[in-house]
């Protein structure tokens, strides 16, 4: 059987979950390329929640996030803490009906998989399960169990071995220094140790990186990178004496961290028009802590103020700042480019942890059988084309 | 009581090198935090100002963007700042910047007690502390764990070779406070928002007057001459088995550290 070698830039999540799925195929040789450490960058920041109903991405795909939920599910059941898992249920408030419909539906095709959800409107009820939650002007909350948040970093080290373990190979600390092509199409590519690779398909992984990458072939990847800002917060106890679960509003969302709080503002409120929110930057410039602007203090204190009282008072343990990139629709960009053999699986925003999983499954099919899927033609590189 | 806390914005980052020709530290990253023992300081300062109904101004030297601690320090809970900040104060030594910090702080007011970090995270000599002191002719209380406010008198705890010395001191005074001495409060996002509209004060050579030949670089009589990294006898050790062995090899390894085996 012929081989197709398969070179992938980038060792976050998109590229070792890539990597893993064509891992599967027996005539793909494949090596992911990291130039720092595996699932270390954007992806070490994640909060990786994967809720079974949220509004993180449109019900229209709400099988990517199933095949992403059970994954992951399916790794924690092969060796517990492979994926990270903090089953702390997931509480998605409902501030209006728009957003009330999304949540309804979430729960219904949640319910149809098997798991559990329920729509509540008893306030009462909310506050059992979030004590610290103004139910003030609010509709209700959609909330499961079942769910909750994974480890991404976690899950690229697994994806990761199990990728060498199907014979992949991985090269880390090596820097991508070139991309080959010739009449058009990959040849290979040249990494900072001096060596070179011939390849039938490259592809771009580097997510926040990848305006830099496409560089390399003289590929404009229309990305935008959006501030992703998080805080830790030691609530005002220091202790919480209840499971915090997954909070999720449209503007912002909220997890456990140990006894500490991440809060993060959410990547759909995110104005690409604004240069506060977005705008192409360096991800190498940023500093691993801090780096936080203002206008977040004042944006989380007036939501935390509003919206979760019982925390307001926190202290601040800890911020930082990452990037996330993302095409205008907030959408993956994956497969096919005018390079033939160029491929590209960046673009997940916010998302990649959740995404991930499905996306790499069928690019791999796409890679090794030519074969295109619906997920690949909605989230193909030709739709941001002018 | 009035109290001034004197903190250092120091890099978040541990990436700092040595310039080979001028000795200088070369930081890699642009973003700075509050010195980790002057938080400790100013922790003390501010359990001394709700038990005495006082009040803490903090100070610094250094660039425009040591602001940054200055707010910090202000979202802690200090009421007002003073950032001192001129191109010749830079590049100054311990006995320069205590001269800027001495003459900075008789110029911004009266105080009672004046504190700071024992050691900064990247100069590290612990001496600008006491030269202050002198400069401004109080009595100094250096490396403190405890501090109390009795009677008119500061009286605080000093560790030194395995015993407790209790020290005591008319004020007004200084003390410098040991890393780990306390557990810092945190700042709020609420402490965080006000802190933006406290007051600070810049003060650049034009304030302070001082003679040019006295402060920064030209006024140092010191120079760094040589510098080298310390030769490290501690090595990694790599644990290798099951979860269950590591566990045990690790919490072997802690006894045997703390004495217990």
């Amino acid at each position: 059987m012929e081989k197709k070698r398969i070179g992938i830039i980038g060792g976050g999540i998109s590229g070792t979950c890539l990597g893993y799925h064509l891992s599967l195929y027996d005539n793909a040789e494949v090596i992911v390329f990291e130039k720092d450490t595996i699932g270390g960058a954007s992806t070490a920041k994640s909060a990786g929640t994967v809720c079974l109903f949220d509004d993180s991405l449109n019900n229209r795909y709400w099988d990517v996030r199933l095949y992403g939920f059970e994954s992951y599910l399916k790794m924690e059941e092969e060796e517990k803490g492979s994926a990270g898992f903090d089953k702390t249920g997931t509480l998605v408030v409902a501030t209006d009906e728009k957003v009330e419909a999304v949540i309804k539906t979430g729960i219904a095709l949640t319910k149809a998989a098997g798991y559990t959800g329920e729509y509540i409107t008893d306030k009462n009820r909310i506050k059992e399960i979030l004590p610290d939650i103004s139910t003030e002007n609010i509709l209700g909350a959609g909330y499961t169990q079942d769910d909750g948040y994974f480890d991404g970093t976690m899950i690229s080290n697994t994806y990761a071995k199990k990728l060498q373990k199907n014979g992949g190979t991985l090269k880390t600390g090596v820097k991508v220094t070139d991309v080959k092509v010739e009449n058009n199409g990959i040849k290979g590519l040249a990494t900072s140790d001096g060596e070179e690779y011939e390849f039938d398909y490259v592809v771009d992984c580097t997510g926040p990186w990848s305006k830099f990458t496409g560089d390399l072939v003289g590929l404009e990847v229309p990305l935008w990178h959006t501030k992703a800002e998080a805080f830790f917060l030691s609530p005002p106890g220091k202790k919480l004496d209840y499971t915090f679960p997954v909070l999720k509003y449209p503007a912002f969302y909220a997890l456990r961290a140990g006894d500490n709080i991440f809060i993060c503002k959410s990547h759909l409120s995110m104005d690409l028009n604004n240069p506060m929110h977005a705008g192409q930057w360096d991800p190498d410039k940023l500093p691993a802590t801090g780096g936080t602007d203002d206008y977040f203090i004042d944006f989380l204190l007036d939501q935390l103020e509003m919206r979760v009282p019982g925390i307001v008072d926190s202290g601040l343990v800890s911020s930082w700042l990452s990037y996330r990139a993302e095409p205008k629709d907030f959408l993956p960009i994956l497969g096919e480019t005018p390079i033939d053999g160029y491929i590209l699986a960046t673009g997940y925003g916010g998302n990649g942890v959740i995404e991930a999983p499905a996306a790499s499954r069928d690019l791999a099919k796409l890679i090794m059988r030519g074969e295109s899927t619906p997920l690949l033609e909605d989230w193909a590189f030709k739709r941001l084309l002018p | 009581m009035n109290i001034a806390v004197l903190i250092k914005h120091v890099p978040v980052s541990n990436d700092v090198t040595v310039d080979p020709v001028t000795h200088a530290l070369v930081r890699a990253s642009s973003e700075g935090m509050i010195n980790p023992a002057d938080l400790n300081a100013i922790e003390e300062a501010l359990v001394l100002k709700e038990k005495t109904n006082g009040h803490v101004t903090v100070f610094t030297m250094g660039p425009p963007d040591a602001e940054k601690s200055l707010r910090d320090a202000m979202a802690m809970g200090c009421d007002d700042s003073c950032l001192i900040t001129d191109r010749c104060i830079a590049g100054g030594d311990t006995i320069a910047t205590a001269k800027v910090l001495a003459k900075s702080i008789r110029r911004y007011g009266d105080f009672d007690l004046i504190m700071g970090g024992a050691l900064s995270s990247d100069g590290a000599t612990g001496q600008v502390g006491a030269m202050v002191a002198e400069y401004m002719d109080i009595p100094h209380i250096s490396e403190i764990h405890k501090l109390d406010y009795i009677n008119g008198k500061v009286e605080t705890i000093k560790k030194y070779q395995g015993r407790n010395f209790t020290i005591q001191a008319e004020l007004p005074a200084l003390v410098t406070v040991c890393f780990g001495a306390n557990s810092p409060r945190l700042a709020t996002l609420r402490t965080k928002r006000a802190a933006k509209s406290k007051p600070m004060e810049i003060y650049t050579n034009a304030e302070l007057g001082m003679p040019v030949d006295e402060i920064g670089l030209a006024g140092s009589p010191t120079a760094v001459i040589d510098s080298f990294a310390p030769e490290s006898k501690r090595r990694a050790k790599m644990i290798t088995g099951s979860p269950e062995e590591a566990a045990k090899e690790i919490k072997a390894l802690i006894d045997k550290e703390e004495g217990k085996e």
